[in-house]
């Protein structure tokens, strides 16, 4: 199963709410794999093996994985685009 | 009748890990949750209530002989134990009415927006948590449960115009359109704001700073192991313990603050399906209107400026919790105060000097009104039996979301018992508030007026 990574602030409310909703709707989907919410202090240590990165801040810094906007999980504004792209994400990963 | 409240009371003798998981389940099956899933949330919260409570138990047995030790050796008496926000959201959570916040808190959002109140669709669920602690201490004081639900409504009503009012400095802030923070940590800028309207007039402050370049080289301090093993020691040198017990209590420590997070994460996996519905059905309700969403402050956490004015504020607090007279908390768990870090990024729309003196002048805030609620909220943790407390150990927090309003708003009523002092207190806090709100309005109408006239 492939690992998606998440991170807020604490690792608790916000990452996990996405977290919990992106889960379900990969489940929905069928697509093989998992979220898991970080705390966004040590997130670079939790990216190594992940396929994509749910991002709630505005990040300028380089990822070698794709970064997804994790806003779009909380406001459902192209909830759907952002979606079909961590999708493709998992499928290229 | 009487049958019902006899269940009633068995069931809330059974303890928060028992009944609240109850409550969610029929919470659940009302939202039209699948009965195997609403158990699952079910019993997932009382994992999470149970963990908490083993963790809280785990970490005052660790650190209060320290705090003991410590007043022999140095004189200085912190027997309050502090255990951040996450035990306060667990004794909140194990309030009996907690759940109808829910309810309270989205009928109140739809009048204001129907009324065009408010512009912003609260859609973090997750801190109702806020209002219901606001609404304990207002039982603890009064005893009226419709009275706690009238101040809790006040407190969303100024989330919301709060909220309102900051959008436009947080879309410019964060670079992201369309959302806003309803989280009530943003009140104590109304406090922190007269200070930096003087501090704004020294224009040494006005240099830009590589925030991120720093953040890199001290960031390794914010994260939870490393801090909690330096507070650990730093605990045990103080208690002039020798160098295996200081070295024991660095790991218990890092332990201690490694593992919450990891167990509130159970509290928010229980509740989200609750609260997706809630947003589901809000976002249906209000589409094609624009609406701002309110949400929790981590889509700020980007910012190098609010991690850099966190890592500062740590040695503050610590330092100042020694020498600040009438402080009894020995700042812990609480000690990553982001509540202090995030208004004080957006009153000076993130100048990091100006960030760092805010935060000094802030940190007594945070230390008394935690050291003056911490009676009610032990009692509040043996009462509910929420938290398993040793007999005559304290517990508060030492970083109290919005302390001044919090403290202001629900102790006013004490004033019949012949105490002012937060009478007084709420009217600073107001008197600040109305300021940083025209400020705020004016600049957002500004900015409007420019836009339009670019368009023109």
């Amino acid at each position: 199963m492939k690992k998606i990574i998440v991170a807020c602030g604490s690792g608790v409310a916000t990452s996990q709410t996405v977290a919990s909703k992106v889960n379900r709707l990969l489940k929905e989907n069928k697509v093989d794999a998992k979220v898991e919410a970080v705390d966004l202090k040590s997130v670079d240590r939790h990216l190594t093996d992940a396929v994509a990165y749910i991002a709630i801040t505005k990040t300028n810094k380089e990822y070698p994985i794709p970064v997804i906007n994790g806003i779009a999980f909380l406001t459902g504004m192209k909830q759907k685009e952002e979606l079909q792209r961590l999708i493709d994400a998992v499928n290229n990963g | 009748m009487d049958i019902l409240q006899n269940v009633v009371n068995w069931l809330l003798s059974l303890g928060a890990a028992v009944f609240v998981p109850i409550i969610i389940i029929f919470a659940g099956l009302l939202v039209r949750m699948k009965v195997k899933d609403a158990i699952s949330a079910g019993i997932t919260l009382g994992v999470a209530f149970t963990g908490m409570s083993m963790l809280i138990s785990f970490m005052t047995g660790a650190i209060s002989p320290a705090a003991e030790a410590m007043l022999e050796s140095t004189g200085i008496s912190l027997p309050i134990v502090d255990g951040g926000w996450t035990t306060l959201s667990t004794i909140s959570w194990s309030w009996p009415y907690a759940f109808l916040m829910f309810p309270l808190l989205i009928v109140v959002n739809i009048i204001m927006i129907v009324l065009k109140k408010t512009e912003t669709f609260n859609a973090d669920l997750w801190n109702v948590w806020g209002k219901i602690f606001t609404a304990v201490c207002v039982v603890a004081i009064t005893d009226s449960v419709p009275l706690a639900f009238v101040v809790a409504t006040i407190q969303i009503i100024f989330e919301l115009k709060t909220a309102d009012v900051h959008s436009h400095r947080i879309e410019e802030l964060s670079g992201i359109p369309g959302v806003t923070c309803t989280h009530k940590m943003v009140f104590f800028g109304a406090i922190l704001y007269p200070f930096d309207l003087l501090l704004r007039k020294i224009p040494a402050f006005n240099k830009d700073f590589d925030a991120e370049a720093l953040k890199e080289k001290v960031g390794i301090f914010a994260e939870n192991h490393v801090l909690g093993f330096i507070l650990g020691c730093v605990f045990g040198i103080m208690a002039k313990w020798s160098p295996a017990e200081i070295l024991t209590l660095g790991v218990q420590a890092a332990t201690a603050l490694t593992l919450f997070p990891v167990i509130s994460k159970y509290f928010m996996q229980a509740l989200s399906p609750i609260s997706e519905a809630v947003s589901d059905f809000m976002n249906k309700r209000f589409e094609g209107r624009s609406l701002i969403v309110g949400l929790d402050w981590p889509f700020l956490g980007g910012s190098n400026e609010i991690w850099l004015a966190v890592i500062w504020s740590v040695p503050v607090t610590l330092l100042m919790s020694m020498i600040l007279p009438g402080n009894e908390i020995l700042p812990f768990a609480g000690i990553i105060n982001i509540a202090l870090a995030v208004p004080a990024y957006l009153v000076t729309k993130g100048n990091l000097p100006r960030m760092l003196i805010l935060c000094t002048i802030g940190v007594p805030c945070f230390l008394w009104i935690g050291t003056a609620f911490a009676p009610f909220i032990t009692d509040l943790a043996n009462a509910t039996g929420a938290v398993d407390l040793a007999a005559g150990q304290m517990i508060s927090n030492s970083s109290i979301d919005g302390p001044v309003f919090t403290y202001g708003i629900s102790q006013v009523f004490d004033v019949v018992n012949g105490n002012f002092i937060p009478v007084v207190v709420l009217v600073a806090w107001l008197a600040g508030y109305t300021m940083y709100y025209r400020e705020l309005r004016r600049e957002a109408k500004n900015a409007k007026e420019v836009a339009a006239a670019e368009r023109a």
